[in-house]
């Protein structure tokens, strides 16, 4: 059995048999959380058994589907696919459960969704047919509309309905710039197809991908989906489905078009820049917790992009650890964030402080993925940003310079927004009867920082490891083989 | 020799990983030994690559990797450490000084309610500084320096509900930070051309001399933030808000001296650059003055030590800047002695006196508090440099070595001995006013012990070690330091003084050391005291520390806030936000315009009808 | 061939469509409306038969023959439509019957 199509089917099997039988809160739950589980577990077979030295696609599976079209359900991985497939679905059995934890409202649905978010991500990551990655790209959208609008804070309408919009817009053009590709090269397959010069498809690919990421300008969405949604959905938008946008980027819009990326890079490399420093900038003002980290995601994305556009090696392989990095501490914070939230119904700086008092546990986990994200030195953040501003400069010399003002500013903004929780006087929705974390939170967010520690041990597993030879700029150039 | 390295490196980790989690299972006191414990361990380890070292013959530096931390491509970075006699030096008295220091700290912290999370940041303060000594490349070293800040960060902030505090630290990491940064531009550089952070291919890459500059001048950004140099100084006096043994430590005697091991270490780059170089020097003697003369209008008693200390590292910046890489790293060590001694021995005062720490209330505890107040004059005197005490040895040796380098080695040579001027009437200004003044001030304890054993104890091994420190090396007659260190980090040749320079040098050292005392005693000291010369506008910019603070507000922090608020209304709010709906509304809009056709009356249905027939038709025919 | 040229029997068919149609566009009461339609459908037919004599086709008197049907068929949808209205008691204005709009 295909374990890339186990991965994927699995989750959604669970999302049906969950929206299907009749089962009792608990047993949902439950249900839930030991498919994520199940997921992880099978997840981890594929890596041990993965080939690293060996070029292409691995655990393929082709079967057919469209064959008018020349489309097939052509699904794989290669090395920096499965690191991105572990990252979601550890943070989605994070999240899980720590829906499962918290307790929402109509369970069967809630589960139901979230197990379809899972199985949707992972076809993301792993599609090697346009035509299907495009079903899984908005097959991934689906549940987030819902999670979004219905379980979401008091302005959630507003942010569903933004959320739509731009991304609707970015998938309608992708989906007009497929078509083109597909049938103008006769396939729409990722591994057979050859490459194109044209432009016009190039940007339709990248619009979608710049506003999945996202990417200065196109970030409107943002702000308010990120404070509107719940703090495990927020975490997911965060950590894995932005990863999705740099993932296409990567996967389609640089390996397919390499002529129009070299005409466009300048352009690129300008607004991922514009993304960091607009975003560092926001983070260093923004009055909440979840405004710091969600304008510290639009900044990290922008460095990514910087990392992918660099055109070398070692900006490929850093964008890579980056993804995986940030990933993790971004699905982390937002679920800290949750848990502060819970407590003291806010996560307004103005109303927070003095929480390190009597709350060991979450003083110490929240300084230290605090710490992580804002690379310090000898970090997984630190070794990806390295490696990204050092294959920037490789680019121009200015890059790398930004990137370096960049970090000095996430030291600001990130001590910043620690200090306003934990430091100085108690604010004035912090109670004392505020409690630490409890076992439950304890248990899903402390795997999660060891992961991160683990990495920031050996960064070089995931940046050696993603690209066959590990020479990305020729793998790149010839198509994966 | 290398597990001995390894050893040294990890048993502090060892230290914070047990007391993190075992939290609040065992009790507080605990936790200090286990630190301490570690920490010792470590020093053993130390003193076995040492010996190792010794036995192979300091020429021979191993390097021992552990595995590959980061690998991209043919750039390749290992965790590795090694060891040469430079990093063994280092080993010794970062080891050394932390493990007496953290058994200092058992006594003055005890009682705290957060002791078990002070002694894990210092156990992690100590892994990262060795991290950084040990390192066998330059990215594991960066590793270690960004830990250092960050050890620095979460302890001058240990006291967290105190705002000032919490900005102080804030304020210390942020300006590591951009020394991080600039260090990282060098690295850049470096791997576009050697593809490698490996010290050996590192320091012979070819660069053009431009290139060069801007590499050393980043590595030198990187030292002056981290060793509080002018213009990066401006976060070490903010730092004595952390506990008096955080200030020993990393204030004094380890975190800042990382620059001055930083140049000794990287000198081959620097010796390409020997401009940068030499403005490292000039960085130093700018600073070893300013320092000097902001200290002598302090009333905290820390931070006077702080200023102090920022001064005698402007004198390790001038002995490495201009090529006596030994001297300055001799000065290193007997400053961490004296240094960490000065300063512990305040917090006995300022532990007796329930947090006291303002001198011009300390007086008459002198009478009280016999011991303190004979190993402070010890480490006084070797701070000034009057022989045979330790800082004689070590800082005329940097003096007269800046003779023989042209014009402005005689401008460095003048600011040197009158920053050994200044030493002495800012340090006997403390002392005198502190120790030998009559007053009230009267331990809040019962008469008896002065302190702790665990508090007086290591204070007794750094005076002891304050006196006879210094007697490892007197350049003329016997130099066993400089041999030890010439493999790695040779004297450059006009950095070398003759026996009668350094003769010369010393004695005027010693006189005008003496001179300094003099006129502290004068002021402060004796029965009945002159008035200290008030010029007003001199007083204030010395009390405002020559208004960098002020400076660095407006240039960096207001426009950072002044640009994120302007965006943040016009941009994001006034644009980018809105964006979304706009386009929505722009889309309701255009479907209620166009919805304006269907009126609902029949007669422009069939006009409609019959005209578009009638357009249709006459197409078709023209088309035909 | 005899009678007039074929431009004056297009010329009378033309005035019967015209004035249909400007019965039909200005027109209020829906009778008067559907009155007007039936002048334009004569128009149109005269047209067919001139044209079918003019080219000797049959084709058209056919045709007109069709139009014929489909004339009176949609004349019977339309006053069913009109006696409809009227029985509820509506007003017999095309202006006013306009709920069908955007």
């Amino acid at each position: 059995m295909n374990l890339t199509s186990v991965l994927i089917w699995l989750p959604i099997a669970g999302a049906l048999a969950v929206w299907i039988l009749p089962l009792s809160r608990y047993a949902t739950g439950s249900l839930a959380v030991l498919v994520s589980l199940a997921e992880v577990g099978i997840w981890i077979e594929q890596a041990i058994r993965f080939d690293f030295g060996h070029g292409g696609l691995q655990f393929e599976q082709r079967a057919r589907w469209i064959p008018d079209l020349h489309s097939s359900y052509h699904v794989g991985v290669y090395g920096f696919s499965l690191w991105l497939v572990g990252l979601t679905v550890v943070a989605m059995a994070a999240c899980t459960a720590y829906g499962f934890w918290v307790g929402r409202d109509r369970p069967r649905a809630y589960f139901g969704l979230m197990l379809f978010l899972t199985g949707a991500t992972v076809g993301v990551f792993v599609a090697q047919d346009l035509l299907l990655f495009y079903a899984f790209f908005e097959g991934m959208l689906i549940p987030l509309y819902v999670l979004i609008g219905v379980w979401g804070g008091p302005g959630r309408l507003g942010a569903t309905i933004k959320l739509l919009i731009y991304t609707m817009t970015g998938s309608l053009l992708m989906l007009a710039a497929l078509i083109a590709y597909g049938l103008h090269g006769g396939t729409f397959d990722l591994v057979d197809g050859t490459f194109s010069a044209s432009r016009w498809i190039f940007l339709g690919f990248m619009f979608a991908f710049s506003i999945k990421a996202p990417l200065f300008p196109f970030h409107g969405w943002l702000p308010d989906a990120y404070r509107e949604a719940p703090p495990e959905v927020t975490a997911i938008l965060s950590g894995v489905v932005a990863k999705a946008g740099t993932y296409g980027m990567l996967r389609i819009a640089i390996a397919k078009f390499p002529d129009p990326t070299g005409y466009y890079r300048t352009v690129i490399l300008v607004l991922a820049a514009a993304a960091l420093v607009y975003g560092s900038l926001l983070a260093f003002r923004a009055p909440d917790l979840r405004g710091v980290v969600a304008y510290s995601s639009l900044a990290q994305s922008g460095l990514i992009a910087i990392g992918l556009f660099s055109g070398t090696n070692l900006g490929f392989d850093g964008a890579v650890l980056q993804m995986v990095a940030h990933g993790l501490i971004s699905t982390t914070l937002f679920l800290l964030a949750g848990t502060i939230e819970r407590r003291t119904t806010t996560g307004e700086f103005a109303l927070l402080g003095g929480m390190a008092r009597g709350r060991p546990a979450l003083a110490t986990l929240l300084m230290t993925v605090g710490i992580i994200s804002l690379a310090v030195p000898g970090s997984a953040s630190f070794a990806g940003e390295f490696l990204i501003l050092a294959g920037a400069f490789q680019r121009a010399w200015w890059w790398a310079a930004i990137g370096a003002a960049a970090v000095v500013l996430a030291a600001m903004y990130m001590l910043r927004a620690i200090s306003a929780v934990l430091h100085e006087a108690r604010g004035s929705l912090v109670q004392d009867e505020a409690l630490d974390l409890r076992t439950g939170e304890l248990a899903l967010i402390v795997p999660l920082v060891a992961a991160l520690l683990f990495i920031s041990a050996w960064p070089g597993g995931i940046a050696h490891h993603s690209f066959p030879a590990d020479s990305p700029v020729l793998s790149i150039g010839t198509g994966f083989k | 020799m290398s597990p001995g390295a390894w050893l040294c490196l990890f048993a502090p980790l060892g230290g914070t990983l047990a007391i993190t989690l075992a939290g609040t299972r065992i009790p507080r006191a605990a936790a200090g030994w286990i630190s301490t414990t570690s920490v010792f361990i470590a020093f053993g380890g130390a003193v076995w690559s040492f010996f190792g070292l010794r036995a192979h013959g300091s020429g021979d530096a191993h390097i021992s990797n552990a595995w590959t931390w980061l690998q991209s491509g043919a750039f390749k970075v290992g965790l590795s450490v090694l060891v040469d006699p430079l990093s063994t030096m280092m080993m010794l008295i970062v080891s050394g000084v932390s493990a007496l220091i953290i058994l200092y700290s058992i006594g003055y912290m005890h009682g705290d309610d957060e002791e078990r999370r002070y002694f894990a940041y210092m156990s992690l303060f100590v892994f990262s500084m060795l991290l950084l000594v040990e390192g066998g490349n330059l990215l594991i070293l960066l590793a270690g320096w960004g830990l250092v800040g960050l050890s620095s960060y979460l302890l001058i902030g240990f006291w967290h509900e105190r705002p000032s505090a919490v900005a102080a630290a804030k304020k210390a990491f942020v300006m590591n930070a951009f020394g991080d940064a600039t260090m990282a531009l060098a690295f850049f550089v470096i791997i576009l051309h050697a593809h490698s952070l490996d010290f050996t291919p590192a320091f012979h890459v070819h660069l053009s001399g431009t290139a060069m500059n801007l590499v050393v001048l980043g590595l030198l950004g990187g030292a002056a933030a981290k060793s509080a140099q002018v213009p990066l100084h401006t976060w070490l006096p903010d730092a004595m808000e952390g506990p008096t043994p955080v200030s020993a430590l990393i204030h004094a005697a380890t975190m800042v001296t990382a620059g001055v091991y930083l140049i000794a270490r990287t000198h081959p780059l620097f010796e390409q650059a020997r401009t940068v170089e030499l403005v490292a020097a000039g960085m130093g003697t700018l600073t070893l003055l300013m320092a000097g003369l902001i200290a002598l209008v302090q009333t905290d008693i820390k931070r006077v030590i702080a200023y102090s200390t920022m001064s005698q590292i402007g004198y390790m910046f001038l002995g490495a800047g201009i090529g006596a890489y030994a001297n300055g790293m001799f000065h290193l060590m007997t400053h961490a002695f004296f240094k960490a001694l000065l300063f512990m021995g305040a917090g006995v005062v300022i532990h007796a006196l329930g947090g006291e720490q303002d001198i011009r209330k300390m007086r008459g505890i002198g009478a009280h508090m016999p011991k303190t107040k004979w190993l402070f004059l010890a480490g006084s005197l070797a701070l000034v440099g009057i022989v045979p005490f330790g800082g004689f040895f070590s800082k005329d040796s940097i003096i007269s070595a800046t003779l023989n380098l042209g014009w402005y080695g005689w401008v460095f040579w003048v600011a040197a001995l009158v920053g050994t001027f200044l030493t002495g009437v800012y340090t006997f200004r403390l002392y005198f006013t502190v120790f030998t003044s009559e007053g009230d001030a009267h331990p809040h304890h019962a008469a008896g012990s002065e302190g702790p054993w665990t508090m007086m104890l290591p204070v007794a091994i750094l005076g002891v070690l304050a006196v006879i420190g210094g007697w490892i090396q007197f350049s003329p007659l016997w130099h066993p330091l400089t041999d030890w260190l010439s493999p790695v980090a040779a004297t450059l040749h006009v950095a070398e003084p003759t026996n009668t320079q350094e003769y010369v040098t010393s004695a005027i050292a010693v006189v005008v050391g003496l001179a300094g005392i003099g006129v502290a005693w004068a002021l402060y000291g004796a029965r009945r005291r002159r008035e200290v010369p008030s010029v007003p506008a001199l007083q204030r910019t010395l009390e405002h520390k020559f208004y960098f603070d002020e400076l660095y507000d407006a240039l960096f922090y207001k426009p950072s806030v002044a640009v994120a608020t302007w965006w943040r209304r016009d941009i994001e709010e006034g644009f980018v936000l809105p964006a979304g709906p706009d386009v929505g509304e722009t889309a309701f809009d255009t479907g209620r315009g166009v919805g304006r056709l269907q009126t609902g009356l029949l007669r422009t249905y069939v006009f409609f009808l019959g005209t578009g027939m009638a357009v249709l038709a006459i197409v078709f025919l023209l088309v035909k | 061939m005899l009678g007039p040229g074929i431009a004056w029997y297009l010329g009378v068919s033309a005035f019967l469509f015209g004035v249909g149609a400007l019965g039909v566009l200005l027109r209020r009461n829906p009778l008067i409306v559907l009155l007007s339609l039936e002048i334009m459908l004569n128009g149109a037919n005269l047209a067919l038969i001139a044209f079918s004599r003019h080219a000797h086709n049959g084709a058209g008197q056919i045709f007109a023959l069709a139009v014929m049907a489909v004339a009176a068929s949609e004349v019977c949808v339309g006053l069913g439509l009109v006696v409809a209205i009227h029985r509820r008691n509506l007003e017999l204005d095309v202006d006013r019957l306009s709920e069908l709009r955007g």
